[in-house]
């Protein structure tokens, strides 16, 4: 085998050097094999490899550009191996390990050594070999030999008592299978499950239902579903409509519309309205009269649809008949479900319901809707009596506010608290209110009104925002792109000059960095291009764990000297031992050439690393670690 | 570099006579011990030396004379380059074709010649060794030159540059092919045409050929202005160049030299003296100068291939401590140049600045190296009054150029200078910081043999930067900055060379990095693989949450994750560029609904307008109109897009 591949070798060798010799290329010298030791004397060519020097030992890490929330860990994962002279000497160190996690170390559950996947496969690979019958005797086979290894103290009786056990198990096993094939049927879903809407089992469930899953997992601070970053999700229903946009297609979307059939009926019966409404040239002002007016209609009873025929203000012949009555009409489960998600946001735009359901006219749309009337709510009304706030009255906040940040910066004490956006109903956020007593601003994510005295209202910069001049820079947060519309921190998404400086952090500006080892210690990060003073390098970025797992992780760490953990915020520490970006192989330095800083960016405290002087090429970064 | 090179022999190890001398009589164990002691700390390092030491003279890695603490060695000056000009470069270069001599001339004042020049004609005498068949010692005359050289000039008016010159390439002083030459000498031939009687020095009308010797095997030559028909005088006087034992005789300077008629005394090697017989009578060494007719003229040695072909190389190498071969050296070292110019041009900087050198007074220090190790141990050594470097035996002059060399180039020990009496004690001990790392080219110790002859095209190589002029403050140079310092602080040596002067690895796989991949950094991806693993994975654990739900939500993840928005206010545009990327997707995987209720959700957290949930969906609808083959496949799909065409309509 071997001579034949080195003869394919040769070969194509040989086809390469001969192209190789035409356009003048270095041939590739092939060690000739050595194919007899004895005898013949065999010549090769001696190709000297320079010694490499070896890298700083690194333990495997997972990159990551953003926090990574995770858990307190409830057993030892693994005990730390620190080199066999520490466990010998040092075991009083593991014995406080072990207790910190109350005994608990990972993998010493009594039938640890048989979890149900393995068990599932286990029979099902034994069965390929075995009649049915046989399958659960083979399985209880195997079982008792691992029994056996358990309790080896008396042979005697462990032999009758197997035999009886066996029987047994081997019920307990045949039912344990069933139960772990069954539940892997594909379909088949937990009762609280709401069914798939595009699959064919779809049922007709309410709104909250559909949306369900939907509501509770989005992140609305990440936008994502289950992020990675927040633990608690704020479901929307709290959510106040800024800006009410409900507002229902003035003309009817074709021939077929409903508002015809709405027209009809008033025409029939309501002159009076039926000339009111030619007049501003629609078929209602909004949704909620004409429903009302149907309503009412409704009530009166009775429909006559020859009489549109003739009286209709459409221009247009109409060939179809526009009949009352609701034609009995299939929904199926996802489309009346999907009705109903879409009938609270969308309320009376029936053509635009209809639209989106796709399958249903809006006629059919609006039958449907009669029909469950009952359920459904109405459009909130506007509250008409918010008087349109006045310049002076905002100026006259912002003041107040900038003197706020500058009191807060000033007497702040060195505590700073995670951020946790509040949901008081119908309360003003006070000294109740978790943002206030936390000392953080309220931000956009809270459930609080717009108008909150607690919210932070952004910069209204026009410069770099890198000075104390701009409150976010003052109050140590980024710019919000939300809230900071002046600044640029809101512009040029996809290009990285951005005119605001203090928004890096959020974009992910950094600057490219190289790992090399260091010329102090183990691993060191080297900045590729020059950065001027007070520019963003990096953040630094790490699972993010709470002060009692950090304590518990940080022994560990102190072991072994070395650790990546980072103080965040008095809730929660930075720790980029097992993920982190490369930031986290800067070295310290009592004389560093950066800074970190921990900064409210979009409600989450992060850290940035800056450089606290000019840095030029190619230079090791340091940051002081204390 | 010469200088270092001419003492390869030199070295006189520290460690041994050091060691010998300054331990009495103790027991044999304790010397042997103390010995051992002595040998750990200072051999490795001091092998080290050595070894470069020799590495150093046969391929030196830079010339001593250009470093700044040594520029006493260096014998030339740049105060040409503020006039210099490209065209001076060939000029240059055509000079250098004949190389070494310039000889001026003037015949001496003695001679009331009315005519104003007289022809002097220089002739180089080899004189060979003897081979088995000559009878006498072969000699070769190699004419170098004829000038005109004026004849008792005023020495008011002539200037430096006026004067006839003539060149003697080194060439000619290199072993001729036949004949191992023993010595060499110079022939000077004033010939004067006109029979003008002067002094009554000789006339040389009979004077039927210039032979110079009355060597038989010598050639007959025939000079020119013998066929002029007119009576020549001749003159000639000759000097040694090399002497049996190939020293150097003839150094840098003015000479005047006194000339003898032709017949008189035909000048033969073992007569090159400056003794003169005058008319058959013998005159005292200086007489001549002033009766008879003399030739002026100053000899310089110049360029570098003088030095090396002649002296230095014949030149046996001389002990360090030879008193004979210190002034050698320097000698060597620093004038290579050797110019024969008229007394009167002596006014050039170089011609004074050598002169200086030349008379500085070598200071006579004493120095003693103490060698510490083993917590203080002191051994000492000999004192040596010389200023030679004891590892790499390199003449550094001065006390200070010693120190700093000792500093810069034997790092692997910690020199501290001590005031002594006598002159100077330095104290030496190992350097335990010494970093020996590499400072080259990265990518040449890490990529593989033949690398750089890849054949997948060119390749890329790391850009790695060489300082080629720094000009760092410089403190004046003083002995207490050799002084141990009272704090023991090491002073900061900060590299003068920024950039990338070193091999990076990959953070994730800690290979190194190659020069075509320093442009991509591995964390410009900001979503990792294994995050849009685990989202999904994350996603798929739980149990009450459908599997059309998961699709959708995993898909906006990795859209989300992809071009990580971060505004509320980038959501409407997030969503049709959802739309736009993975339509198509959820068309085919029949995720309509799923999406319009994340549409919807998303609305209700208050992110998305409905506008943007009607285009969104509008859009989905067009991609699908533009996927025909999936209508065949879904058949629910196919009456959804017959619906809404028929709303269209």
């Amino acid at each position: 085998m071997f001579n034949t591949n080195r003869q394919k070798i040769m070969d194509r060798t040989d086809i390469l050097n001969q192209e190789w010799k035409t356009r003048r290329i270095q041939p590739v010298h092939i060690m000739t094999s050595v194919g007899s030791l004895r005898g013949t004397r065999e010549v090769i060519p001696l190709k000297t490899l320079n010694a490499v020097a070896s890298v700083p030992v690194m333990y495997s890490w997972s990159p990551l550009q953003q926090n990574f929330m995770v858990e307190d860990e409830t057993v030892l994962h693994n005990i730390p191996y620190m080199g066999d002279e520490i466990l010998d000497q040092d075991g009083t160190f593991i014995e406080e390990l072990i207790k910190n996690y109350d005994g608990k170390v990972h993998g010493d559950r009594e039938c640890g050594f048989i979890n149900d996947e393995i068990f599932v496969e286990l029979v099902s690979a034994l069965s390929q070999y075995s009649d049915n019958e046989d399958d659960e005797e083979e399985e209880e086979h195997d079982f008792k030999v691992e029994k056996m290894e358990l309790c080896t103290s008396d042979h005697h009786s462990v032999i009758s008592a197997l035999i009886s056990l066996s029987v047994c198990l081997s019920v307990c096993l045949s039912v344990r299978y069933k139960e772990l094939t069954e539940q892997q049927l594909p379909g088949a879903l937990p009762p609280e499950c709401t069914p798939n809407i595009d699959g064919p089992n779809a049922r007709s469930v309410q709104r909250e239902q559909s949306l369900h899953s939907f509501h509770t997992l989005f992140c609305r601070r990440c936008f994502k579903y289950d992020c990675f970053l927040h633990p608690f999700h704020a479901t929307p229903n709290t959510y106040k409509r800024k800006n009410l946009e409900n507002q229902v297609d003035t003309k009817p979307c074709g021939l077929d519309c409903y508002m015809y059939l709405v027209q009809v009926s008033q025409r029939s019966f309501i002159h009076s309205f039926i000339k009111y409404h030619s007049s501003v040239n629609c078929c209602s002002p909004s949704s909620v009269s004409v429903f009302t007016i149907f309503t009412s209609i409704k009530q009166m009873g009775g429909k006559n649809s020859s009489f549109v025929r003739g009286n209709s203000r459409c221009q247009t012949p109409v060939k179809m008949k526009l009949t009352g009555e609701a034609e009995a009409v299939e929904w199926s489960g996802a489309e009346a479900s999907l009705f109903r998600v879409l009938i609270g946001t969308y309320y009376d735009n029936f053509c635009a319901i209809a639209r989106l359901i796709g399958t249903k006219t809006c006629r059919q749309v609006y039958e449907f809707r009669v029909k469950e009337s009952s359920i459904i709510a109405r459009a909130p009304a506007e509250d008409e009596d918010t008087p349109p706030r006045k310049k002076k009255r905002k100026h006259r906040l912002w003041a107040t506010h900038c003197r706020k940040i500058q009191l807060k910066k000033d007497g702040s004490s060195n505590h700073v608290y995670n951020y946790q956006p509040c949901d008081h109903p119908r309360q003003p956020c006070d000294s109740s209110c978790p943002c206030v007593t936390a000392q953080n601003f309220c931000e956009k994510f809270c459930q609080c009104s717009s108008e909150c005295q607690n919210r932070f209202p952004g910069c209204r910069c026009k410069a770099q925002c890198n000075t104390k001049q701009c409150p976010c820079y003052l109050a140590v947060r980024e710019c919000d792109p939300d809230l900071c519309l002046t600044c640029g921190a809101a512009d040029h998404w996809d290009s990285k000059n951005v005119s605001c400086k203090n928004c890096s952090i959020q974009r992910g500006a950094k600057k490219h960095l190289l790992l090399a080892p260091s010329d102090v210690a183990g691993w060191g990060i080297f900045i590729k291009e020059p950065v001027q003073k007070n520019e963003f390098i990096s953040e630094y970025c790490g699972e993010i764990i709470s002060q009692d797992e950090a304590d518990r992780r940080g022994k560990v760490y102190d072991k072994y000297m070395c650790s990546f953990l980072f103080n965040l915020n008095n809730d929660f520490v930075v720790d980029a031992t097992r993920k982190g970006n490369k930031i986290r192989f800067a070295n310290h330095s009592v004389n560093p050439n950066c800074y970190a800083k921990v900064m409210m960016v979009n409600g989450d405290h992060r850290i940035g690393i800056f450089a606290k002087r000019a840095i030029q090429t190619g230079e090791e970064l340091f940051f002081d670690y204390r | 570099m010469s200088g270092a090179s001419c003492k390869a022999n030199g070295a006189v190890y520290p460690a041994s006579s050091a060691m010998m001398n300054s331990v009495k009589k103790p027991k044999m164990e304790q010397i042997q011990a103390d010995h051992e002691l002595f040998l750990q700390a200072f051999e490795k390092p001091t092998q080290i030396y050595r070894f470069l030491r020799t590495r150093n003279l046969i391929a030196p890695v830079f010339l001593h004379r250009t470093l700044t603490f040594m520029s006493h060695r260096n014998g030339r000056t740049n105060a040409k380059r503020k006039t210099f000009k490209v065209d001076d470069m060939l000029q240059t270069v055509e000079r250098m074709k004949g190389e070494v001599n310039l000889p001026l001339f003037i015949p001496s004042q003695n001679s009331e010649n009315e005519q104003n020049s007289v022809s002097l004609e220089v002739l180089l005498v080899k004189v060979c060794h003897k081979k088995r068949k000559d009878v006498s010692c072969p000699i070769k005359q190699v004419p170098t030159g004829k000038k005109q050289v004026p004849l008792n000039p005023d020495s008011n008016q002539t200037k430096p540059g006026s004067h006839p010159s003539l060149l003697v390439s080194s060439n000619e002083f290199e072993p001729s092919n036949s004949h191992m030459v023993k010595s060499y000498s110079l022939l000077f031939r004033v010939s004067r045409t006109g029979r003008r009687d002067t002094n009554g020095l000789v006339n040389g009308e009979a004077n039927e050929n210039i032979d110079v010797t009355d060597t038989p095997s010598r050639k007959k030559r025939s000079s020119s202005h013998r066929d002029e028909g007119e009576t020549t005088e001749t003159f000639v006087a000759q000097m040694t160049v090399f002497d049996k034992n190939r020293r150097l005789q003839l150094l840098d300077g003015e000479y005047e030299v006194s000339m003898q008629g032709m017949e008189d005394s035909p000048v033969s090697k073992k007569r090159a003296t400056w003794e003169t017989i005058l008319d058959g009578k013998r005159l005292p060494p200086f007489e001549t100068f002033s009766q008879g007719p003399t030739l002026q003229f100053m000899l310089r040695w110049t360029g570098d291939a003088s030095g090396k072909s002649t002296a230095p190389v014949a030149k046996p190498l001389a002990t360090r401590n030879s008193e004979s071969s210190s002034p050698m050296e320097t000698r060597t070292s620093n004038h290579r140049a050797a110019l024969m110019t008229v007394k009167e041009s002596v006014s050039t900087d170089i011609q004074t600045r050598k002169e200086q050198v030349l008379c500085e007074p070598r200071q006579k220090l004493r120095i003693f190296y103490q060698f510490l190790y083993n917590n203080n141990t002191r051994q000492q050594t000999e004192a040596r009054d010389d200023l030679h470097c004891p590892w790499c035996t390199l003449n550094c002059s001065k006390l200070y150029s010693l120190l700093k060399h000792l500093k810069l180039s034997h790092s692997r020990f910690i020199f501290n200078y001590v005031p002594h009496p006598k002159g100077a004690r330095i104290d030496v001990s190992i350097n335990e910081c010494y970093d020996g790392s590499y400072v080259g080219n990265p990518q040449d110790i890490h990529s593989q043999p033949g690398f750089a002859f890849s054949r997948n095209g060119p390749v890329k190589r790391t850009a790695v930067t060489h300082i080629l002029v720094c000009r760092p403050k410089r403190t004046k140079p003083s002995l207490s900055e050799f002084l141990e310092s009272e704090d023991g602080e090491l002073e900061q040596q900060r590299t003068y060379v920024s950039g990338h002067n070193r091999l990076y690895f990959h953070s994730d796989s800690c290979m190194p990095l190659r020069p075509q991949e320093m442009e991509e950094d591995s964390e410009d991806e900001r979503d990792p693989e294994w995050l849009r693993e685990k989202t999904a994975t994350q996603l798929d654990e739980f149990t009450d949450v459908n599997e059309g739900e998961k699709e959708v939500m995993k898909l906006w993840n990795l859209h989300v994750m992809k071009y990580g928005f971060i505004a509320d206010n980038q959501m409407n545009q997030a969503i049709m560029l959802f739309a736009e990327n993975t339509g198509a997707h959820i068309i085919r995987r029949n995720l309509c609904r799923n999406f319009l209720l994340h549409l919807v959700s998303m609305h209700d957290f208050n992110l998305v307008s409905t506008a943007t949930i009607d285009r969104a969906m509008a859009r989905l609808r067009q991609i699908q109109e533009e996927l025909p083959d999936i209508e065949e496949e879904q058949q629910d799909q196919t009456v959804v897009s017959a619906g809404f065409l028929e709303l269209e309509n």
